[in-house]
């Protein structure tokens, strides 16, 4: 590596030590009280899958760079100078932590991880390092951005031949009437903008339930997932974020529903400032259709024993816990909880990207503690409420055969609606 | 009562000695042992706050973090659960009760020892300045010295000697034998029968002589052979606050500042 990219990339280190940064880099005493905290760890264990060992990859470079220890005593603190074995270590700290926040959880000093690591991505991309694949589908979410008004129209009919699958769910449109249009797109006077993934599957159940809650919502033009949070290019991120905030404001919406989508949720909540308009994760929106009796379930549809997976960033980083129990409640009589659960959850394993680079096989053999946990649980329904947690439990499921069935939270609500002149037992 | 006392024969002889004019190699130990035992110590207590302070003002310039950082469940009270986690070390003590309690004593211990060199400047008494016991009458520097033996040997096994950097192993050495040696000077004076050579009331007037920036050489109020081990201890302390501010012992003031990110919610659409 030349001098020219070993000064540019300490230049782009700079631009990520804010204040909170700075403290975490320096104030880690290595107690190892995280070393256990990480699933991969749990799984594999060796000290480069701990949140420690991976934080002080970054954390070393630091003192090479920027305390006096790395150029008066570097052996000291182990420092490591920018060339292509450091860098091969940061993508691997980097794209082995799926930004789950767990070790914060348990670091006495509440070191954040997934922060450090976003100083890591930050390095990969300034090297031309980073996963291409995530940085590719950033690129297209925001060429598709600004090239939305030449889609529209398309957009808008792929739509209308998703009306009979909604229908099949809820019979009425979203005004209450039979003949009304079930999937509302670029709906003046909507109170509600919901924001899907790209695919029919995030669309039909939703759109059932809000039509069965009377909400007077539209569709979102553009897919919540946020490639620029999982590539860690902050510039990508408030980018695609930004496609949906202007959106929500052109349309006046007072709330914007994020689809079961656990980053896109936390980027939309947390990452863009104060906003004119309340994020909401789907699974609380429907929470508040059933407190609100606005809508009414069938609780014989479920009558297996059912779990319920924390996504991370909608339950400890984002602070989602009861909802989707009440929903599961209101579900079946047979729900069971994972243990450890609530913030104490393990990750599934598919998060940080690793799902969107494929990485079948480190995903599956550093999630073995997640199956583990699923097979203890002792049930054969697994629901959650994250698309990237689904497809990871899915293929854990498939892996180490643990024959369940797993299901997003939105799509058991769609098909245990109680229908216009059904009777239910509340 | 004092010239009974085979103190009190080795400061006469001390003094005595002290009369004779020293040279050569002698005469250059003297001028060492006088800047580490005076202006050293004034030199070590400025670069510290110095450090500490330079170290401060550049996170609160570097500004805050973009977005929240905070971990739910939210705590009914942050500041007190933040308060929690920084003085009580919860997270340590769910997962691992031996190395919290070991925590525990090792930094009430500090605390301690703290207030017991306070407690050694004339002006400053928790305990009755006529008693020959420190604070603690030697219990204190267990407190400390005990803890670190394990959180040494802890570094040599497992997972935590795989996390640990040369720089950990010495600076737990560090503090390892600057609390042996006040160990001696504190277990001297409270558990043998003759004493460390120099008694606490020694100190205080060399504490006072510091606090009073009078210069004088220690040497006039600090006599006997055991003064070696006196000035080694004074020389580790100030490497201590001249390093401090460079190594994890920032957590010092950084952790109740990061316990609050993680318990503070900052947006809540």
């Amino acid at each position: 590596m030349d001098a020219k990219m070993s000064a540019g990339l300490k230049t782009l280190f700079e631009t990520k030590l804010n204040g909170v940064m700075r403290m975490y880099l320096d104030t880690c005493a290595r107690c190892g009280n995280c070393v256990d905290s990480c699933h991969v760890y749990a799984s594999m264990p060796e000290t480069k899958y701990t949140a420690v060992g991976r934080a002080e990859v970054v954390r070393k470079v630091f003192r090479r760079y920027f305390k006096m220890q790395g150029k008066f005593a570097p052996w000291l603190g182990e420092v490591l100078e920018f060339d292509d074995d450091t860098m091969d270590k940061v993508y691997e700290a980097a794209f082995t932590c799926t930004g789950c926040r767990r070790c914060m959880v348990h670091c006495p000093f509440a070191i954040d991880t997934q922060q450090v690591m976003s100083i890591a991505k930050a390095l990969l991309i300034g090297a031309d390092k980073e996963p291409k694949i995530l940085s590719m589908l950033a690129d297209m979410s925001i060429a598709k951005g600004e090239g939305i008004e030449e889609t529209r129209s398309d957009y808008a009919e792929a739509l209308r031949n998703l009306e009979p699958e909604v229908r099949s769910l809820w019979p009425l449109a979203a005004d209450g009437t039979p003949g009304g249009i079930a999937v509302p797109y670029e709906a003046k006077g909507a109170d509600l903008l919901y924001v899907p993934l790209a695919g029919s599957h995030s669309i039909v159940s939703a759109a059932a339930i809000m039509n069965a809650a009377g909400e007077k919502w539209s569709l979102s033009s553009f897919e919540a997932v946020n490639f620029g949070a999982f590539v860690g290019d902050s510039s990508k991120m408030k980018k695609i974020a930004a496609r949906i905030v202007d959106e929500a404001k052109r349309l006046g919406v007072k709330e914007v529903a994020v689809v079961e989508c656990g980053t896109a949720f936390r980027v939309l909540r947390h990452m863009i400032g104060e906003q004119p308009f309340r994020v909401l994760a789907f699974v609380e929106l429907i929470d508040r259709y059933l407190a609100q009796g606005r809508i009414h379930l069938h609780r014989d549809r479920l009558p297996e024993r059912t779990t319920y997976h924390d996504p991370c960033q909608i339950a400890r980083n984002s602070g989602v816990f009861e909802e989707p129990r009440r929903v599961l409640r209101a579900l079946t009589d047979n729900f069971v909880e994972m243990t450890p659960n609530r913030e104490e959850n393990w990750c599934c394993g598919g998060g940080g990207g690793l799902v969107a680079m494929g990485e079948q096989e480190f995903r599956m053999k550093s999630s073995k503690v997640k199956a583990d946990q699923m097979r203890a649980s002792g049930a054969t329904v697994v629901t959650t409420a994250c698309e990237n947690c689904h497809s990871q439990l899915s293929d854990l499921n498939e892996y180490y055969g643990l024959g369940v069935r797993v299901e997003f939270l939105s799509h058991l609500v769609g098909k245990a609606l109680v229908l216009p002149g059904e009777s239910w037992v509340a | 009562m004092e010239g009974d006392t085979p103190v009190a024969a080795v400061t006469a002889a001390s003094q005595a000695v002290a009369q004779v004019a020293h040279t050569g190699f002698a005469l250059v130990m003297d001028k060492i042992y006088y800047f580490i035992m005076v202006p050293m110590v004034y030199l070590a207590i400025a670069f510290f706050i110095a450090a500490i302070v330079v170290k401060i003002v550049k996170m609160i310039q570097a500004g805050a973090a973009p977005y929240q950082l905070a971990i739910y469940p939210l705590p009914k009270h942050p500041k007190l659960a933040a308060l929690r986690d920084t003085f009580g070390m919860t997270q340590i003590r769910k997962k691992n009760p031996l190395f919290w309690f070991f925590l525990m004593m090792y930094h009430l211990g500090f605390l301690l020892l703290f207030l017991g060199h306070l407690d050694l400047f004339p002006q400053i008494n928790f305990v009755d300045p006529a008693s020959r016991h420190m604070l603690g009458a030697g219990a204190v520097g267990l407190m400390v010295t005990i803890p670190t033996f394990y959180f040494l040997g802890r570094r040599f096994r497992g997972a935590d000697r795989a996390i640990s950097t040369p720089g950990d192993y010495l600076f737990l050495l560090l503090l390892l034998f600057l609390f042996l040696l006040g160990d001696m000077i504190s277990w001297g004076n409270s558990w043998t029968a003759n004493g460390f050579v120099m008694t606490k009331q020694n100190f205080a007037q060399y504490f006072d002589g510091l606090a009073r920036f009078t210069f004088a050489d220690p040497r006039l109020v600090l006599h006997g052979s055991h003064y070696h081990f006196v000035v080694l201890h004074v020389l580790l302390a100030e490497l201590l606050l001249i390093v401090l501010p460079f190594t994890k012992v920032v957590h010092t003031f950084f952790a109740l500042p990061l316990n609050m990110v993680r318990r503070t919610i900052w947006t809540r659409k």
